[in-house]
Formats: C-alpha cells, structure tokens, sequence
C-alpha cells in the first residue's frame, strides 16, 4: 500500500476525532464562554489541525483553520470574548472542515462557494478585531500584580524576560525536526541569548550520531505572551522537556551585568543561577514564592508557572490501537477461553494435585485476561453522543422550539461494534422527539409547561446491561390513536383488546410507520420498527412508555458485549445448552408429578405464582421426563418466568459463535458455544424463547 | 479461487448418495470428516442435522438424503461429513453435509462433460452442472452453491432418474441417425 496514503487515512481518521472533540468544547463554551480549559483545547485543535493539514497536502483545511486560529488566539489572550455570533460562525466552520477532511483539495463549486462564505465571514471578524471596530478585549487583572517594584524607566515595560530551558528528547531528529529551526523561531520573538550545553555529548567511540545529545537554555525578551513561545514548541513539547517560565516583567537585557552574566555562562557552560538573576531583576518578592516551590520540587529548580505545561500527561495517558488489532485480541482471548475449558475437563479426569494446581491457575489468569481484553474493547458512550447535542441545537432551531438536552453517564462503556450501530437508532429516536415530543413554547405555555422542553438522555449500567433512556417531558402519545390507525391499517383485528402497552407497541409494528401516520397522529412513528430491528439486530431491546401530554421514555436495553457471557450448563435430553447467568435469577427442583398435575402451566413456588414452559416439549425433545425437573426462574420484562430443563450442570464461560445463514430463523438461539469435549452446545436467549412461546396462545399474533 | 483457476482445474469429488452416484467440483470441498455426534438445534427442519465444531467454528449440518428426498438409512462407518464452502446470498459461508461415502477424485475434460437436459417446468433447472460419463454410467455433478443455499426439499431421485432416461434416450436417438 501506498505509504503516503496510509498516513493520509492515519490523518483523517485522528482529524475526524479531533473535529468531534472542538464540537464538543465549543458546545460546551456555548454554555458557559469562560472556560479556560476549553478555549485553550479549541485552539489547540486548530493549531493541530492546521499544522497537520498542511503536511499531508490539505491545504485548504490548513488556510482555512489558520484564521480561526487567530481568532481563538485572541480569545485566548483574553483580548476578544465569545459571543453566540462567534460560535455559530466556528460551528459552521467546523462543518465546513468535515466537508473539506473528504474531499481534500478539489472543491466542486457548491464547496467553493461556502468554503469562500466562511473564510470572508472568519476574516471579518478578524478585521473587526483589528480595526477596534468592536471592543472585545477585558482586562486581565492579573497584569498589575507583576509590575516590579523597583522599576524604573530604563527598563522596558511592555517586554518581560523568558527563561527557557529546552531538552529535546534524544530522538528527536528521528522526527524530521531540527531543534536548531526551533530556536531560530525564538529568535523572531525578540531579544534573546543562547546557552547551549554540551556536556551529555559522549566521547567519540560510543557517540552515536542519530541521537541529540545537546540542550540548551534561552532567555528571551518579548512584548508576547507566554502562550506564544509555548508554541513554538507545540510538535515536540509530547517528548521533550521544556520549561518556560517569566523571570521578570521587563526586559533583562537591559541590564549590563545581565548580559555580562549571560556571556558567562555561554562560556563556562555552567546552568543558570536563579539567586544571580534575582538581583537583576531587582524583584525580590515575585521569587520569595517560587524559591519554595524551588525546595518542595528537587532538582527542578525553576519556579513553574501552573498553566503552561498541563498538556505533557494528559497525551500520553492513552494510546490509539487499531480496531482490528483489538479484534484480534479478542478472538485470541476467545479461544484461549475454549481451551481453558478444554483443560478443566483434561484435569477433572486426572486427579493430578500438581496439574490442578496449574489449571487453577491458567483458569483465574483467563479469567482476568478475558476481562481485561474485554474491558479494552469497550468505548464510552460518549464518543457518539457529541453530535446529538450539535443535532438538538440545530433542529430545535430549526422547529423554533426551545430545548433543554441533558446528557447523563456518557462514561458508560459499551462493546464499540454496539457503540457504532447504536448511533443511527438513537439519532431516529431524538429526531421524533424533537420533531413530535416536544411542543413550541406556545403549546407548552398553553398547556402550563415551562415554555423550555427537556430531553434527558441517560445512559448507566444495569446488571450486565447497559440502559438508555430518552425521556422528553412533551405531547407524549395518545393510545387511543394508536390504536384507531393499527385498526385501520389492520395490524390488529378489530375485536382485540389490548392494554396500554400493547398499544404502545404497535408503534414498533412494521408497517405501522408511514408518512402518512405521522401528519395524523401528533405522536411518533417514524421508522420506529428501523429502530427496533436495529436495536434487535445487537441482541438489545427497545421499550417504550408514554403518558399522554406528560412526555414519552424510551428505554434501550443492551448486553455489554456480543461474544464471551457467563453462562449456566444444562442438559434436556441428550443436549446441552447453555443459558446466560445475568437471565438466571433463582432455581428450583421440583418433581416431576407437580409438573404434570399443574393447571395452565403455572406452579406455585415460595408462595408465588410462576408461569412455565417446558422446553423439553417446546423443543420437541423425544423421550420421557427424569423424575426431579429443575426450574430456572428468569426475569421477562417485569415478571418472573420459570423454563423447566431436565438437569443444572454448572457454571461455564460461553464464547458465543454464531450458527451462521442456514439456521437464521431459529433467533430464541443466539448462537453456539464449544464446549471442553469439542462439542458444540447452544446458547439460549430466554427473553425470545418466552416471548415466542407465549405469543403462539395469544389470537393477536395467531391473527397476523 | 479465481474463475481462471477454476477452468484450469478440472477435478471432481465423487460420492455415493442412496445408490447413485454424485459429483462436486472440488472447488466446493474443503475437507471431509467422519461421523461424529451432531448437536441437534431444536425446532428446524429435518435436514438441517445439527452443528458441529469446525476448528473453533459452528458449523451447520445438512442429511444430503433427507435433503434430496432419499429414504434415510443408519449410519455406517463409510458415511461422512462433507464440509463444503458454497455462496448464500453474496456471501460465502461453510456447510457439511452428510453423505453415505465418498469415492474418488476425478480429473475429468471440461469439453467432455454433458449439459444438463431440460426437464420439463416441474424441476427447477441450477441443481445439475452437468453429467459425466464415467465407465458407461452416469454421474451428475451438482451445483452446491445452489443445492444447500435453498430451503426446500429437492427429489433428487426422480430428478436424477428422468435426466439419466432423457440421455439414454437422446444416445439411442443419436445412433438411429
């Protein structure tokens, strides 16, 4: 393959995270404009981006997002304030340089045409600024604080002096960079003096010359901010240590001994001597302080200035991995898995102390591994729900409704295959709330509600399932049109009596959902059967509850995972299956002539009523009970629901595999397990099982 | 396999399937297995025998006599699995199925082999590829891709009857001439 365009596909994919990344910070600007911490990661990001950009040949997205560099510079000095115009110009912008990341530099006329709106409209406010047209700038109060007291009018009040000592890292020039290039910029920012150090240059023989081995430290008079000369050194500040910290608020360089002082150093190569430094900048009490973080600190002798080098932890705290190489990983833990289960039957039949000793062993390291493998293929929710936001914003302004989105546990993780074909359900879903849920602020004046609508989207973990909820406190649906239109369109005969949540889930019937429904009933139902079969198609569940003018909840109920569960081993007949531990809530043995005596298929357990199925007659297994059945009681919806199976085997780790095309219609099995003799037994999904059994008594569904 | 390589090889697996003889390409075959126990999935048709475990994977079982309409006999030790790679749909998927024994591998000419007769409207025309002619009897080479993807149960006998009829009589047809 092409190695320039696989560092292309590497830069696009690292710009599109990026780009979701600024939507988020500016989303969270628009809310509350004063937030340091994400002024300084939007202008990163854009720094990042241009910089990039430029390198692998997107020169429009390095232009265009060099201007809006500037602009968030500005705002980042403190010197313009964000505003609703600002943002909804970035946001824009921020579409624009999607657009511009998929077709790189050949724009079509359309993209021309807004690419040329956007920069124009960057470009004003930039000349605005400029101008003075409008005043944006606020006061930084911290400014006087710095005044020295003992200065005078020979020293240079704009200009303050820089210390700045830089070790690149050894490898730096592996790269491409050239340390002397960024010293050459420092150069441009003003008056400034070299001290390079020399001494960690090894003797010739073990001198390797890949390596850098020099570092040097810089004092630097400039009118600029500390954030400028940090710049400066943004590709390289990941690897290298760099420390730059303001050592007096005027220039230095002024001062005869000063610079005596300076030439000294160069020719001793000595470091710097803070106390020396102190005399000239004539300012005792800025460097009392320091001096005791200078104790507290060691070896770094430099006071430091809390701001500048928050970024070096935060980078290196994760690292990417390519999905497939998790993939990988994850097929690999699988069969580790299954061989695990091979060597626990291997050692049930040798009763060899030394040998269990060593499958307990393997057993609890598999164990630790599959979690772990596990817990690395999970993805915060989070990472999809930035672009609901944006959606909300925009089609609430679109509706001219007023809307409230709180997004809640975004930290849930969940499988990234469920994570990605979760994205689209949930869009249809928050699309139907804003565009039906939620009334306009008239309507909702009208009918006593504050005139701003709430969506909450929560996410949290339940068992091993994740839940979703989307709640909206708006129109709600009215059963009773549900059921006029289902009438209508025949999905349900005429005669059949419903409750409300059968009602309610009509709405996920296919061919419920047309356009025409929507125009005439003021609820959902667009595409709601899409979302249910998607949401199916990941083993989840959608479940959907709504009071009529109070709002509408639906809930999305889905596993952790796709493929390894706990599972529990039992036997009807001659064949295993497995039944997923988090359905199992209680088991119970009863014989056999309970069951046989029992009317409706319900047996009272402890005092309560529970309805059963027999799988040995559901599956059409030959041959006659055993005379002590056991019952596994399972939670379906909100009841509790016994399965009677012949015999519990015990616990077992299930790598689920599915049984492929040819048994696509048997779906109350979700697929297949390996069990340790090599064979194969099959996993259960009891909600489909119950759902399927007990639907075949019901006229509803024997109507269809 | 490309569909150069596939005119190149002209090789052919030879099974026995209720007392006739069958052949598939093998392109089709990935590796033939003995008996071994097949783990019933409840609720499916007939031949749809089971699943096994194909290193590490699930692999779905078909009865070829139940598929094709043959009376089912026991086991014996000649029967065995084959597991065939076939096209579903765009897409390729692995399949066993269970045949009364396998016999030979085949290098047959291309040009030799006969096209499948019409058979009238009452058989759907895809499940032969063609006959061979293999020491005066007749062989019919199925095509997998289409004989395990369906859901139905094909008479293969009847079939395979009336196209052994439809040649002899096209044969004598020849020599009257």
């Amino acid at each position: 393959m092409d190695i320039m365009e696989e560092f292309k596909q590497k830069f696009v994919e690292e710009a599109e995270e990026f780009i979701t990344d600024l939507e988020a910070s500016l989303l969270i600007l628009e809310k509350n404009p004063h937030e340091k911490e994400q002024i300084e990661k939007v202008f990163r990001i854009m720094h990042t981006l241009k910089g990039n950009g430029g390198m692998f040949g997107y020169n429009k997205i390095s232009e265009f997002t060099h201007n809006l560099e500037s602009i968030y510079d500005f705002v980042r000095n403190g010197e313009m304030e964000i505003n609703k115009e600002l943002l909804d110009v970035t946001l824009l912008s921020v579409d624009h340089l999607k657009v511009l990341l998929q077709t790189g530099d050949d724009l079509d006329a359309n993209t021309q045409k807004t690419h040329n709106l956007f920069s124009s409209k960057i470009e004003k406010i930039i000349n605005e600024k400029l101008m003075g047209g409008k005043d944006y700038s606020i006061k930084n109060a911290n400014n006087d604080s710095f005044l020295p007291f003992g200065s005078s009018a020979e020293k240079n009040l704009d200009e303050a002096t820089y210390y700045i000592k830089f070790v690149p890292n050894p490898d730096i020039f592996k790269d491409g960079t050239n340390p002397l290039f960024l010293l050459d910029e420092i150069h441009t920012l003003g008056t400034c003096s070299v001290v390079a150090h020399l001494e960690n240059i090894p003797v010739a023989g073990s001198f390797d010359c890949a390596k850098c081995y020099t570092w040097w430290e810089v004092f630097l008079a400039t009118p600029l901010k500390i954030g400028t000369i940090n710049d400066v050194f943004i590709f390289v500040e990941d690897d290298s240590k760099i420390e730059i910290t303001e050592i007096a608020s005027f220039s230095l360089f002024t001062n005869d001994d000063f610079r005596k002082y300076i030439i000294e150093l160069q020719k001793a190569e000595k470091q710097f001597d803070i106390d020396i430094i102190k005399k000239f900048a004539g300012n005792t009490e800025t460097f009392i302080e320091t001096k005791e973080t200078t104790v507290e600190k060691g070896d770094l002798f430099l006071p430091q200035p809390s701001k500048i080098k928050v970024k070096a932890d935060s980078s290196i705290s994760s690292i990417r991995v390519s999905s497939s190489k998790v993939d990988l990983l994850m097929n690999l833990v699988s069969e580790m898995v299954t061989l695990q289960a091979r060597l626990n039957l291997f050692n049930e039949k040798h009763h060899d102390p030394e040998l269990q000793a060593i499958t307990e062993s393997v057993q609890k390291l598999s164990r630790q591994l599959r979690d772990n493998a596990f817990s690395i293929s999970l993805i915060p929710i989070g990472s999809i729900l930035t672009r609901f936001q944006r959606l909300v914003r925009d089609l609430s302004g679109e509706l001219g409704k007023k809307v409230n989105f709180i997004i809640e546990g975004e930290e849930t993780e969940l499988d990234k295959t469920i994570v990605e074909s979760l994205s689209d359900p949930l869009m249809h879903i928050l699309r139907n709330s804003l565009d039906h849920g939620i009334e306009t602020p008239e309507n909702r004046i009208k009918s006593g509600k504050p005139e701003e609508g709430n969506i909450f989207l929560k996410a949290c973990y339940s068992g091993s399932n994740v839940h979703i909820k989307v709640r909206d406190d708006g129109a709600g649906i009215d059963p009773e049109k549900i059921l006029k239109k289902a009438r209508q369109k025949g999905i349900v005969s005429e005669q059949a009596v419903l409750d409300k949540n059968q009602i309610l889930d009509l709405v996920f019937a296919p061919g419920f959902s047309t356009a025409e429904v929507v125009s005439d009933i003021s609820g959902r139902g667009v595409g709601m059967d899409v979302v249910s079969r998607k949401i199916t198609e990941i083993r989840g569940e959608v479940v959907l509850d709504s009071d009529k003018g109070k709002g509408t909840t639906i809930t999305i109920i889905l596993p952790l995972t796709l493929s390894i569960i706990d599972g529990m081993q039992v036997n009807i007949g001659e064949t295993t299956y497995i039944i997923p531990l988090y359905a199992v809530h209680k088991i119970y043995s009863v014989s056999h002539q309970i069951i046989q005596k029992a009317f409706d298929n319900v047996i009272a357990l402890e005092g309560e009523q529970l309805p059963f199925f027999s799988l040995r007659e559901h599956f059409q297994v030959p041959g006659n009970s055993p005379e002590r059945e056991e019952v596994i009681v399972v939670k379906y919806e909100n009841r509790k629901v016994g399965l009677l199976i012949d015999r519990v085997i015990g616990e077992y780790q299930t790598v689920l595999k599915p049984l492929g095309k040819h048994y696509k219609s048997q779906e109350f099995i979700s697929g297949g397990t390996i069990l340790g003799d090599g064979t194969i037994a099959l996993v259960l999904d009891t909600n489909k099982i119950i759902s399927k059994f007990s639907k075949r008594t019901l006229t509803m569904e024997e109507s269809k | 396999m490309s569909d150069s390589q596939k005119q190149v090889l002209n090789s052919y697996l030879t099974f026995k399937l209720g007392g006739e003889m069958f052949a598939s390409h093998v392109e089709n075959v990935i590796k033939i297995l003995e008996m071994q126990h097949i783990t019933e999935v409840p609720r499916t048709p007939p031949f749809m025998k089971g699943v096994i475990n194909l290193r590490g994977n699930v692999l779905p079982v078909i009865d070829a006599r139940i598929k094709f309409g043959i009376p089912q006999t026991e086991y014996t030790q000649k029967t065995c699995i084959l597991v065939l790679n076939i096209r579903i749909e765009e897409e390729q998927v692995d399949v066993g199925a269970i045949v009364d024994a396998v016999h030979d591998v085949l290098e047959y000419d291309q040009d030799k082999i006969l096209p499948p007769p019409g058979l009238g409207s009452k058989f759907k025309s895809g499940f032969i590829d063609g006959v061979m002619k293999v020491n005066d009897k007749f062989i019919m080479i199925l095509n997998m891709n289409s004989v395990f993807s369906t859901e139905e149960i094909i008479d293969l006998q009847e079939q395979t009857e009336k196209t052994v009829e439809k040649l002899k009589k096209e044969k004598i047809n020849k020599k009257a001439n």
